[in-house]
């Protein structure tokens, strides 16, 4: 549905440009509408946001129903909190922050209860991945679909701290680093000189490897 | 491995943190700044295919402005063991305690494996819901002293709606 044809679309014309400012720019203003019961204004935020909440949870690597919960919970208070939102058109970094304290509770509460399930989860292919499973499974797609599973080991397999932050940089569309900032809690002043290093370091690994 | 300028290999990076700069609008660092910005890329498209957003937790958030409600009052979370609590020794599985204050109305709820505990502060009567997302709730019903109990243990996102003289007040959205 979003992948494949949606995603490049959003970006394609503002390349470079961090942050995924044309997007977010209209947050602010699609927040009012919702407060005053636009029921698509609040669509295009979860469609808008949606993929952002989904990359930090997915960066402090939880569970699957973890993330899931976390995931909800994260929208439920925000439906909550939707008219008192100070600053709405800051409201992906609302939502990251929201996140990032949600997973730490996680944490927290697992050092007390034992894990039942693995929160390693390299192999797997999400479970309602029909679209791209037909593709994936073409003839030609073999090969890209090898480069793809080995890109994302490597990446998988890189430090925490690289990890972590590229799995947030990665959502789509991209994330301004404000909000990056209020997802990680680090400086948006080193967000890029991490960015820089995180992914020399990943195509160091894949050069080691023959990938590139 | 063929171009030694931008191989990246970390070691080469961990120069003056700042010296970046300095090379800012050379043709070397512009390069690489663009193959970062297409790696980048290639990793969102392959989180795309590895790691999306289920459609199931898209649609779920979409359902949530059903919580959006104007008429209630939010009890902000001002208490969570979870992260204030000092853990004592030997009770590791101790029931989560949460405070929500909203103006004078307090509620205090023990959150353990056999289910809820409350208490509504100043003591009153109230109808509770416990919600646990835009569609469930279950009611419970707090007795004159203000204390509410119930059975089945929390799982997931919920919130506690309480209902007392004409106010509505709802708790902060928590994991349980």
């Amino acid at each position: 549905m979003r992948i494949g044809i949606g995603p490049s679309a959003a970006y394609d014309d503002v390349p470079y440009t961090r942050g995924g400012t044309v997007e977010r720019s209209e947050v602010g203003a699609l927040v009012r509408s919702a407060v005053d019961g636009d029921a698509a204004a609040w669509k295009a935020i979860v469609e808008g946001l949606g993929p952002l909440v989904w990359s930090v949870v997915r960066a402090h690597r939880l569970s699957d129903a973890d993330a899931h919960e976390v995931y909800q919970t994260v929208w439920f208070r925000f439906a909550q909190h939707l008219g008192r939102i100070r600053e709405p058109e800051k409201t992906g970094s609302w939502l990251a922050s929201t996140a990032r304290h949600e997973c730490l509770k996680v944490h927290r509460n697992a050092r007390r209860l034992m894990l039942t399930d693995d929160p390693q989860l390299l192999d797997r292919v999400s479970e309602d991945g029909a679209p791209e499973q037909s593709l994936l499974e073409a003839e030609e797609a073999a090969a890209q679909s090898e480069r793809v599973r080995r890109l994302w080991q490597e990446f998988e397999e890189l430090g925490e701290r690289c990890r972590q932050l590229l799995r947030v940089l990665i959502a789509s569309p991209p994330p301004s680093y404000q909000e990056v900032s209020a997802a990680l809690d680090i400086a948006v002043g080193s967000i890029g000189p991490l960015r820089q290093r995180c992914l020399r370091r990943l195509r160091a690994r894949l050069e080691a490897r023959g990938s590139m | 491995m063929n171009d030694t300028g931008d191989t990246g290999d970390g070691t080469g990076f961990d120069g003056p943190p700042g010296d970046h700069g300095a090379d800012f609008g050379d043709t070397d660092f512009d390069g690489a700044d663009f193959d970062d910005g297409l790696l980048e890329e290639e990793l969102r498209q392959a989180a795309g295919v590895l790691d999306p957003l289920p459609s199931a937790l898209l649609q779920i958030a979409v359902d949530a402005y059903a919580l959006h409600d104007l008429d209630a009052r939010v009890a902000e979370l001002t208490f969570d063991s979870l992260v204030d609590g000092i853990p004592v020794r030997g009770a590791t599985d101790a029931p989560r305690m949460l405070t929500f204050s909203a103006g004078e109305v307090t509620l205090d709820v023990e959150v353990g494996p056999q289910g809820l505990l409350g208490q509504v502060l100043p003591p009153q009567s109230a109808r509770i819901e416990v919600l646990g997302g835009p569609q469930t709730a279950a009611t419970l019903t707090a007795d004159d002293m203000g204390r509410f109990t119930a059975d089945t243990p929390l799982s997931g996102p919920f919130a506690l709606r309480l209902r007392a003289g004409g106010d509505v007040v709802v708790t902060e959205w928590l994991r349980a």
